[in-house]
């Protein structure tokens, strides 16, 4: 596993801060979409179907800010949208970095050569380019929609850890997906360098136009299982490695959906970052008016039954690995190890 | 989803098989922009952003078409919304793009001009 030990170590005395402090709903990641702007179209993606009016519009920095502190979260992680469309994208990383949060800015990485040749970013601990790869060339171009965004990408990547930037990279997995396909395309993020890896299946969202290809639980179990099987050594992903269990079916975790609240132009996305049942005008009132047992597997809740998304489950992850010894010794084994 | 699936266009008619609430739950989930007909007779065209029906007085939200907003509109001042903008989230994108992905594999290369 990549995580840095100081990020560890923000995590950690964060969540045990809030238990010991007694809470039982607390963020990890805030996941703050300045704007629903993209300059792609990907297939999988729900995210940009809204009118022209509405596609304008973005948070001032302010709110974005204040939308932080309100929060709480050690980790602010932007996507979108693709936030390096967004105007102000250097002044919201330089705010957030003085904070000392630990920024994931979440790019399909199109306009980065450009915004780091114009010295937007400063390299920093606090600062990770989180870029969208959800495979080798011909897998990524399609699940994008345009071909030749994979070799910009790459690209990118290179001139980014050229310039000394943490850079992870962040992976969807679709129905179809290939095992042997998924495990060459870690090595190849390996090869060119990346700190770290994020996987997670996709989420069926109602208004993506590729409706087809999403992960019902057991078969992302298994596809998972044959990705994660005997993992090269070499790999690294910068992600709790109980939830790489859990995708894998090891372990059975329940959803934690406040666990990486969602704010942008309406608000305080009710209840996760997947699902849009409404939208709070304070973190507080989110946390206090949702109807969180309407949510999660156990609910019932058939927009719940199959979700393994990453927003969901790798809180619990955390949670777990902070809630007994064997959670702790488990997440420690498997970090040192490798092995899962 | 479906081009049939979509609203876009839908004039409801309130009472008559669909009520106020099942028609805000529609508009809310809608990704395009409609007309936010008042009781007094005004409009309102937008895009409704939120919805909150568990609180006393439940209400709407909604962003004009300038953009402006989220203006407040109490669900008892309604009188009935019309499905007037584009559905942002109807067709079939990736149908699309895989289609037309497919044609340019099978449309025939141009040959290089002479003396290139």
């Amino acid at each position: 596993m990549s995580v840095p030990v100081s990020q560890m170590w923000a995590v950690a005395s964060y969540v045990m801060r809030q238990r010991l402090a007694g809470r039982t709903r607390y963020p990890l990641v805030l996941m703050l979409e300045p704007l629903f702007r993209c300059n792609l179209a990907c297939a999988g993606c729900g995210k940009i179907q809204y009118p022209a009016q509405i596609l304008r519009k973005h948070l001032t920095v302010e709110q974005c800010l204040g939308a932080v502190d309100e929060c709480g979260a050690p980790i602010v992680s932007i996507p979108g949208g693709e936030p390096l469309m967004y105007p102000e994208i250097g002044r919201l990383v330089r705010e957030l970095v003085a904070r000392k949060k630990y920024v994931y800015l979440c790019t399909n990485a199109l306009l980065l050569k450009d915004k780091l040749a114009t010295g937007a970013f400063e390299p920093s601990k606090y600062l990770s380019f989180s870029i969208h790869m959800d495979g080798l060339r011909a897998e990524h171009d399609e699940a994008v929609c345009r071909d030749g965004v994979y070799d910009e990408a790459v690209e990118a990547i290179r001139e980014a850890l050229r310039r000394g930037f943490r850079v992870t990279t962040n992976t969807t997995l679709f129905d179809g997906a290939n095992p042997l396909r998924t495990r060459e395309f870690f090595d190849a993020m390996m090869d060119l360098g990346v700190e770290g890896m994020m996987i997670s299946p996709g989420y069926s969202y109602a208004k993506a136009p590729d409706q087809e290809h999403f992960l019902r639980r057991q078969r992302a179990n298994e596809l998972f299982s044959r990705i994660l099987t005997h993992p090269q050594r070499r790999w690294k992903f910068n992600q709790s490695p109980l939830f790489l269990q859990f995708l894998m079916g090891k372990r059975d975790f329940e959803c934690t959906p406040w666990g990486n609240p969602t704010y942008n132009i309406f608000g305080w996305q009710r209840p996760c970052y997947l699902l849009q049942e409404g939208y709070a005008a304070t973190f507080k009132e989110l946390l206090e008016t949702t109807r969180w047992e309407r949510y999660g597997r156990k609910s019932g809740n058939d927009k719940c039954r199959d979700c393994m998304v990453h927003c969901g489950y790798e809180p619990t992850a955390v949670n777990h690995t902070f809630a007994s010894w064997r959670g702790f010794v488990d997440t420690v084994a498997a970090t040192v190890t490798g092995r899962l | 989803m479906t081009d049939t699936e979509s609203l876009e266009g839908w004039v409801p008619a309130i009472g008559r098989g669909v009520t106020l609430e099942e028609v805000i739950e529609r508009a809310f989930d809608y990704r395009g922009n409609v007309t936010v007909i008042k009781a007094d007779g005004t409009r309102l065209e937008g895009y409704v952003s939120n919805r909150n029906r568990d609180v006393g007085v439940p209400f709407i939200q909604v962003f004009d078409r300038a953009g402006d907003g989220p203006f407040d509109i109490p669900y008892a001042d309604i009188r009935t919304i019309l499905f007037t903008g584009k559905d942002t989230a109807a067709g079939n994108s990736y149908a699309a793009w895989l289609r037309a992905k497919e044609a340019s594999h099978q449309r025939p290369r141009t040959p290089p001009a002479p003396g290139a």
